[in-house]
């Protein structure tokens, strides 16, 4: 952890993301009102510092008269897993399948890596939409889609630094010795493809988050009533000039996150391992 | 944009031979309501989607309707209260039972020259009917609606003279004149000669503006047609925009970029009517949102066995007293919207106005609980939703109506598909026997029978087929041609069909537009397209 | 280089293949096109004919295999929507639309990026770098469709139409999409060369190059921007993919007609051959780039060798 304390950028990005998750943990004791619950007589009030607002709603009500400030702290938490999970499904199945490419090489790899290649030259939208459409637009299948699509690039970043570490020295030794696949690839490669995974992962939460707000936008979101950030912006867009606080706060919100995300992940970066980003 | 035409020589050198060969040039009006107006000005218009084609027959959705009846008329046309007048037809009347009779319009051609007569009309009856294909030497016609099958008791047409034709059918049929009339008419020899691909790409009609450039999801260019048989539209060119985006929409009014758009989110109106610039307009539209409900009976649905859960009129009755409609009409729509407990829509032929569905949970709790549905055996509701499909509104409003049943002790599930997949499900008819979903229902026809035949034969949006004394009422209207007596029995079914409740009432559309103070006289029709006969920009 | 070459088409074969039959079955899970051409009220019958004159009831092997003896012929069938072929709809908003818009985007995120990755990375911890990294996290922290938004309305509302809200087909039209489609990979590419400068500033190479009193900006651009710059394209290789499809946001905000809304759009109308079609002709646009960046590698770094 060296440097942090110089870093001014990366401890503003700690402290917006632990804000985050605090507010995702604490929604419900910090929430005013039921995010999900509607109320058409309180439709669009603005917050309360605005005239016609009241503390009753701090961060106003939205189109269907819910209370934005509960929907922001509660949409914490959708926007929060979704980056995260998504990043772990990708992470995993990329992490395994280079390990398995790397080490195994020969026909698995080549498959693989084939398959890797047919995917990227698929347009990830058409595959989210169509895969949405058969599948249902709901939280899982939004962050299986966000998931699997990303999962290539974990595969060839492991598979590249398993190749060369599978002939590195201690490797060898330890092969020499007796040890199997499994203990190798457990104990001697995975920890040392995990920095740069680490660091590609951080800046994939960041990404997701963002394309989460981007599906939404496409109507293949995560699906009403349950806020999300992505969601609030999106159907903030429409009332820019007769509810400006719909869009603002979501936005601000994702903004923020994301530029916490980003500076934590420079400074990871660097701590980590300095060449990292030709990868990615 | 409005755009000043400079090359006007040009242009007119270019039109005066269709002038000449058509009807004596009439110089046109230089003030409309004394103010001085631009003659040869471009308006361009806004409209959140292109058509995919401009053949008629392929189908007149809300999206193509717009761009199709620009060019091509039928031989019914409407005013701007949506009454029937007289198109490519004067008049038309039933001489027998049996027999319709068309009077054609006299003069009339189409945009390459063609006249428009009898056997134009005989040519698209067999286009419509799909017959005499061998006559004409075609292969087959792409349909939307299938006449021969939705109308299977129309069996013959035939030429009187030149501009009268007479239709002849196996039952009564009060409404030929609106499904046949509505119905737009291509000419003959340039279809023949050019085929469907000609009739999308380079369309030839009798209507007021001529298309002269056409790119795909862009743009549609339209020229006035000059020998147009009315009145004609008072500026020389008009642009339809294709702007997906409802933000970037209104953002192109208010730079000035465009001079009218559709589809102004309600709450968007009253703050562009204050600007000096823009004005808004609005009119009802022939579009009803309603919650559809699975009250089929086993055998006619994929049910694995169970009748639908909403076949118990109590029910369907109980979930219409507990939609707040006076709420989303007001709070959702801003107003612009119809609480319309008729099946029939307001603007239509034969509407009658039916007492509302009142407001009233705790009546609705009664019901349900007659019905055998308590609290320790709720009713439940999987409720599909198309979003992104009708518009932010329509989004946001069935949440609000999922919240106000679960108020009365329904368990709504709100699932989100895509409209394709709703529509796949409705028509293989495999909603759970617990299922319904929200949707539109819109049409091109005028009379009521558009909306009362749709629970008359099993399709994709009927899921509650008539009872039999409904079904043999419904088919009383369909009979008689005498009109008051119609009238009356329309009516009757209306009511009757409203306390039967086959559909939860949500709301009737009332479509905004935001244009610029610079276009005059613009009347919204009721319909599905607009209409600019008669429209002038200010010079 | 032949042997490079041949090994390359038979591997951009495969890729096709194998995306040209992803898609075949994909949009066939996506369920049936037809109640979309018939009216609301008809009966399962005239669904079924609509079905059969789609070909659509065939064996899906028969369905498969017609399709793969037509893609070697660029014939991808009948649009089910537009009733015109679908290849020709794909070509016409291909170019010049989409081929303008990425292009512009390209150039706009790669060619700015390198005097400010390279300004960032020689003014460390100076104002220049401070506000051009600030610059990047913002850009990058916002959805796409959001950002255009904000700039429709600032440049072609509040600014008195400084810039159209809408259109194609000149320079000014251009602009707005453009910044916007390209924000992002700018962002990411002014950080990448930032970094990758800061580090080979520090190698042993560029020490003597100075050393012998090369000039610095000679120093800057001769050799570290040059290893700098691999990282870059690599990145740029892979992000053609998003300035092709994933446009479809901006194409949507913008009312550009592109070919990513076209795609895009079709899939809840369920245009089959539309889909594929599309996805074939960026699978082809998004291979053969790959090879130009692969064949860009060894002008950018000699000791890169084709194999």
């Amino acid at each position: 952890m060296i440097g942090l304390a110089r870093d001014g950028g990366a401890i503003l990005g700690l402290i917006v993301i632990g804000g985050t998750i605090l507010m995702a943990a604490l929604a419900p004791a910090l929430s005013p009102a039921d995010p999900v619950k509607n109320s058409l007589i309180d439709r669009l009030a603005p917050p309360m510092w605005s005239a016609g607002g009241s503390a009753k709603h701090p961060l106003g009500t939205d189109t269907l008269g819910r209370d934005v400030a509960s929907r922001l702290l509660y949409g914490a938490r959708v926007s929060l897993i979704v980056g995260l999970a998504a990043v772990v499904v990708a992470g995993v199945l990329g992490v395994a399948l280079g390990l398995v490419s790397g080490y195994y090489r020969g026909f698995t790899d080549d498959a693989l890596m084939r398959l890797g290649d047919v995917q990227l030259a698929f347009p990830v939208l058409v595959l989210a939409v169509a895969v949405l459409a058969v599948l249902g637009a709901s939280l899982a299948n939004v962050i299986l889609v966000l998931g699997v699509t990303g999962w290539i690039t974990y595969a060839r970043i492991v598979r590249g630094e398993t190749l060369s570490l599978r002939q590195r020295e201690f490797v060898e030794a330890a092969r020499a010795l007796g040890a199997t696949d499994r203990y190798l690839l457990w104990r001697h490669i995975l920890p040392n493809v995990l920095p740069p995974v680490t660091v590609v992962a951080t800046f994939s939460v960041a990404r997701t988050i963002i394309a989460e707000a981007s599906l939404s936008f496409l109507g293949l979101g995560i699906p009403p009533p349950a806020p999300s950030w992505g969601a609030m912006l999106d159907e903030g867009r429409n009332y820019i000039t007769t509810g400006w606080w719909l869009a603002l706060f979501p936005g601000l919100a994702i903004l923020l996150l994301v530029l916490g995300i980003n500076l934590v992940g420079d400074w990871l970066r660097d701590q980590l391992d300095p060449r990292m980003e030709r990868s990615m | 944009m409005i755009r000043h035409r400079r090359s006007l020589i040009l242009l007119l050198l270019l039109t005066w031979p269709l002038a000449a060969a058509g009807q004596p040039a009439i110089t046109p009006p230089r003030t409309v309501d004394g103010v001085a107006i631009d003659p040869d000005a471009e308006l361009v218009v806004a409209l959140a989607d292109d058509t995919t084609n401009m053949d008629p027959r392929i189908g007149m959705g809300s999206i193509r309707s717009n761009y199709i009846r620009q060019v091509f008329e039928g031989l019914v046309d409407v005013d701007a209260q949506g009454r029937p007048v007289p198109g490519l037809a004067l008049s038309w009347k039933p001489v027998s039972e049996l027999t319709w009779e068309f009077a054609l319009r006299r003069g009339v051609t189409f945009h390459d020259g063609e006249p428009f007569n009898a056997d134009t009309v005989l040519f698209n009856l067999d286009r419509f009917f799909r017959r005499n294909f061998d006559k004409w030497g075609l292969k087959d016609v792409l349909a939307a609606t299938s006449f021969e099958k939705t109308y299977p008791f129309v069996t013959r047409w035939e030429k009187v003279d030149d501009y009268t034709v007479r239709v002849h059918t196996s039952e009564p049929a009060p409404t030929l004149w609106d499904f046949i009339g509505r119905e737009p008419m291509v000419p003959r020899a340039y279809t023949l000669k050019n085929g469907v691909d000609g009739l999308n790409d380079r369309p030839v009609g009798t209507g007021p503006w001529k298309m002269v450039e056409w790119k795909r999801k862009t743009s549609m260019v339209f020229e006035r047609n000059d020998a147009y048989w009315g009145t004609a539209p008072l500026f020389r060119k008009m642009r339809f925009q294709t702007i997906p985006e409802g933000a970037a929409r209104i953002a192109a009014l208010r730079a000035g970029q465009v001079g009218l758009i559709e589809g102004v989110p309600p709450f968007d109106a009253p703050a562009l009517a204050q600007d000096a610039r823009l004005k808004v307009v609005s009119s009802p539209q022939k579009l009803s949102c309603r919650l559809y409900l699975n009250a089929r009976p086993k055998d006619k649905y994929d049910s694995g066995g169970k009748d639908g859960l909403f076949a118990d009129q109590r029910v369907r009755l109980a979930l219409n007293l507990a939609i707040n409609k006076d709420a989303i009409v007001k709070k959702i729509f801003n107003g612009y919207a119809l609480a319309n407990a008729s099946p029939v829509a307001s603007v239509s032929y034969g509407y009658a106005a039916q007492e509302a569905y009142p407001y009233d949970p705790a009546r609705a709790r009664t019901l349900l609980a007659e019905a055998g549905f308590r609290d320790t055996n709720p009713l439940t509701l999987q409720l599909l939703f198309p979003a992104k499909h009708y518009g932010q509104s329509f989004d946001e409003m069935t949440p609000a109506v999922a919240e106000m049943l679960k108020d009365v002790g329904v368990q709504v599930t709100l699932k989100p598909v895509d409209f394709a997949t709703l529509l796949q499900t409705a028509s293989k008819g495999t909603l759970p026997p617990n299922g319904g979903f929200a949707a539109c229902r819109t049409g091109n026809n005028l009379d009521a029978d558009d909306y009362l035949r749709d629970w008359a034969a099993i399709a994709m949006i009927n899921w509650a087929p008539y009872p039999p004394e409904l079904m043999s009422l419904y088919t009383a209207t369909r009979r008689e041609v005498d009109a008051p007596k119609r009238l009356k029995l329309l009516a009757d079914l209306q009511r009757q069909v409203r306390d039967w409740a086959p559909v939860v009432a949500l709301y009737q559309e009332v479509k905004v537009y935001a244009l610029s103070a610079r276009v005059l006289r613009f009347a919204p029709l009721p319909e599905l397209n607009m209409d600019f006969r008669g429209v002038a920009v200010k010079r | 280089m032949r042997a490079f070459l041949l090994r390359r088409a038979l591997h951009a074969v495969f890729v096709l293949w194998g995306v040209v039959s992803a898609v075949f079955f994909l949009v066939r899970l996506t369920g049936d096109p037809t109640p979309f051409l018939v009216d609301q009220t008809a009966t399962q019958q005239e669904i079924a004919e609509a079905r059969t004159r789609l070909g659509l009831d065939r064996a899906l092997h028969v369905q498969y295999l017609d399709f793969l003896r037509s893609v070697p012929r660029g014939d991808f069938g009948t649009s089910i929507r537009e009733k015109r072929p679908a290849m020709q709809m794909v070509l016409e908003h291909l170019w010049p639309a989409t081929v303008e818009l990425a292009a512009a985007a390209l150039l706009l995120s790669t060619i700015l990026a390198i005097p400010l990755g390279v300004a960032s990375a020689t003014h460390k911890n100076g104002a220049v770098d401070h506000a051009s990294r600030l610059a990047s996290l913002f850009l990058q922290s916002m959805p796409s469709f959001w950002l255009g938004l904000m700039l429709i309305l600032l440049f072609a509302v509040e600014l008195g139409g400084l810039l159209p809200a809408f259109g194609s087909g000149s320079l000014r039209h251009l602009i707005l999409p453009a910044v916007t489609l390209a924000a992002a990979p700018l962002a990411q590419n002014v950080r990448l060369i930032r970094s990758g400068m800061l580090e080979v500033l520090q190698q042993d190479y560029v020490r003597t190059a100075r050393a012998k009193g090369l000039a610095e900006r000679f120093v800057i651009y001769r050799h570290a921007l040059r290893n700098a710059a691999i990282p870059v394209i690599t990145v740029t290789g892979l992000s053609l993919g998003f300035m092709l499809s994933g446009a479809v946001i901006i194409e949507t905000v913008f009312s550009w007609p592109g070919m990513g809304r076209l795609i895009v759009q079709a899939v809840p109308g369920r245009d089959f051959p539309v889909i594929q079609a599309g996805v074939f002709v960026f699978a082809l646009i998004f291979v053969g780039l790959n090879l130009i960046v692969d064949l860009l590698y060894t002008v950018v770094d000699p000791r890169v060798r084709l194999t």
